[in-house]
């Protein structure tokens, strides 16, 4: 048992035993590892936004960053004039374009799709195992094989280059998602709360408006997290129904920066973190209850 | 469960409101407007995406048949049968794409799915810290894929990339690699970014897996004599199976999807190498503005989706879980 031991190193899920100290040195190795590849990219664009481009091109590479700056932000900014301020100019009315989207399409999402996974994970009725397996199959359906529609569709209804177009579009992957996630959680709710508010005197309508959504605060910050970040880091929806400049997104502006030769890749580095910085916030503030409902809707799904 | 429920009978206090809606209607009424939400923006694109794929599309014309509802002119393009899906099968640029798509999809199915199950595995033991590292597992995902190609640009380019800088710092390298003048290295460099993107999700899903595995029966197999190896093999594989091909299904379709990583990183080069289906298909449409055959080539990709998650269904959920 010793010998197998040093041969081969042991780590196991449970900690009632001690761990030998070969395989505590594998184990914290392999979570060295992995916090690099999971956060070391991030990190670098953030080196990289506060750095000079000429010394991202110094080779070999030195290890600490010679020079911080905060130039490449006030370009960004509009703070400060440069070649490509034209680009720059666009990346903050963009990011409002963003916001007004993605805060529309979640509470869309929130009202919408909320009262319908209430009615599924509470109720009985015609046509429910067909509407879920279409939800089902929604989820599936590439949500690129309908921007040709939305495309010709927008132009008819003077749609194309607004903000309301991609709200639209937007719900058509947002909207399956949000009710499967609520369907979930509901199911974890349970089902006398609803039913000894029916007894006390409540109508159905106020049993799921004042008793059942005041107690449901973790599902509708999963779900409306979720649909807020689909919705801020979404491109080619946004890329090809708002041309027009200053009707678009922020990620469809990133890269077009990304494509010009002109601009520097650190002041694209600085774009894309604050462009990512939100998101990521918001994620990082709602992980637990992220993660318990994805993993519900998912996994149930 | 609703027979114990007390009927408004034996409860006296009961007010009874004007109108009351049976359970059914009232389900109906609260189904509604997602429902018709979501025929309006899926049900109906999607229709007439499939409709344009059978038809002469053409963006310039303004005139020709149309319908016309509250002053909006929705054009109606001539019905052309078959004539765009056959044009598409009779491009080689197709089949090329539609082989390279399915080198994709296996090599970032397996990559995405080892890779998110290992981390898990690493994530699962006992560690200092392993809460802000569950955390750090949300950054990936939580970009956006615009983000994601701009930062290993930054990490992978021939100029100013991180890689080739530090590999020369270390001296373990003396020119730099460029890993996009390839097209087999750029395409398997698009499946490891799209990995980095993706996986940590499966890890998430895999830890949620684990963690609702008793105690119990790895102190039973340790007893029983069995190392890390074989309690894996024999205790925590078995118990992920449905997690296992919830991932696989996602990592396949997801896979086929995969457009804005491409947009970013090769635009479809050197030379259309990285060219997928999901990219001709965007290029046709929206840079050609061919939505004809752009369409088809779409459906084409989500009938491809919808089979393989059709198989995937049939051969692992059907033979190994029965009661799943």
């Amino acid at each position: 048992m010793a010998t197998t031991a040093a041969a081969r190193p042991r780590y196991r899920g449970g900690s009632y035993k001690a761990r030998s100290t070969t395989s505590r040195a594998l184990l914290y190795g392999l979570v060295f590892v992995v916090a690099l590849w999971l956060i070391g990219p991030f990190i670098w664009l953030f080196v990289t936004s506060v750095s000079y481009q000429r010394n991202l091109l110094a080779r070999p590479l030195p290890f600490v960053p010679p020079e911080i700056t905060l130039q490449n932000y006030r370009m960004i900014l509009g703070l400060v004039r440069f070649h490509a301020e034209g680009q720059a100019a666009k990346i903050l009315p963009s990011m409002l374009n963003t916001l007004i989207v993605a805060s529309v399409v979640t509470f869309v999402n929130l009202v919408v799709g909320t009262t319908a996974g209430y009615a599924y994970a509470r109720f009985r009725f015609p046509l429910k195992t067909f509407s879920l397996f279409a939800l089902l199959f929604t989820r599936m359906l590439p949500t690129i094989v309908l921007i040709p529609a939305f495309f010709v569709m927008f132009r008819a209804l003077g749609l194309q280059n607004t903000l309301a177009g991609l709200v639209v579009a937007y719900c058509s992957f947002t909207l399956p998602f949000t009710v499967w996630i609520m369907k979930a959680y509901f199911e974890t709710v349970p089902a006398d709360l609803d039913k000894s508010a029916l007894v006390d005197g409540c109508n159905r309508f106020q049993a799921y408006y004042r008793i059942v959504l005041p107690v449901s605060g973790p599902g509708l910050v999963a779900g409306g997290a979720f649909t807020f970040m689909l919705c801020w880091n979404e491109f080619v929806v946004a890329q090809v129904l708002n041309t027009k400049p200053g009707t678009t997104t922020l990620p469809p502006v990133i890269a077009a920066m990304n494509g010009q030769v002109n601009v520097d890749y650190s002041v694209i580095a600085a774009s894309g973190f604050l462009g990512a910085l939100p998101a990521v916030l918001l994620v990082l503030m709602f992980q637990k209850y992220m993660v318990q409902g994805l993993t519900a809707g998912s996994v149930k799904g | 469960m609703s027979l114990e429920i007390p009927t408004p009978l034996t409860v006296p206090r009961l007010r009874l409101r004007a109108v009351r809606l049976s359970e059914a209607s009232f389900a109906r009424l609260l189904v509604a407007p997602a429902v018709l939400a979501i025929v309006a923006v899926v049900a109906v694109p999607l229709a007439y995406s499939l409709w344009l794929s059978f038809t002469d599309v053409n963006l310039l014309r303004t005139n020709g048949a149309a319908i016309e509802l509250f002053g909006m002119r929705l054009p109606l393009y001539r019905w052309v049968g078959l004539k765009n899906y056959l044009q598409v099968f009779s491009d080689p640029l197709y089949w090329d794409s539609l082989w390279r798509t399915l080198y994709f999809v296996g090599a970032f199915v397996i990559e995405a799915t080892l890779v998110g199950l290992g981390v898990a595995l690493v994530l699962n033991e006992r560690f200092p810290g392993r809460p802000l590292m569950r955390s750090l597992l949300l950054v990936p995902w939580s970009l956006s894929r615009i983000v994601v190609g701009l930062l290993w640009i930054g990490i992978l380019d021939f100029e100013f990339g991180a890689f080739n800088g530090y590999m020369q710092r270390l001296g373990l390298l003396t020119g730099s690699i460029a890993f996009f003048k390839d097209g087999f290295s750029a395409l398997n460099v698009l499946v490891s970014v799209y990995t980095w993107n993706q996986a940590p999700f499966a890890t998430l899903l895999f830890l949620a897996g684990m963690q609702s595995i008793s105690e119990d029966l790895y102190a039973a197999a340790e007893v029983d004599g069995a190392g890390y190896w074989q309690r894996f093999r024999y205790v925590t594989l078995p118990a992920l199976r449905p997690i296992l091909f919830l991932v696989l299904v996602l990592c396949t379709v997801n896979a086929f999807l995969m457009l804005d990583l491409i947009y970013i990183l090769t635009m479809g080069g050197p030379a259309n190498e990285t060219t997928t289906i999901s990219w001709l298909g965007f290029q046709t449409s929206f840079a050609f503005f061919k939505f004809g055959p752009g369409t088809a080539i779409l459906y084409t990709l989500t009938g491809l989706c919808l089979l393989v998650t059709f198989i995937y269904h049939r051969l692992i959920l059907a033979r190994f879980e029965p009661e799943g």
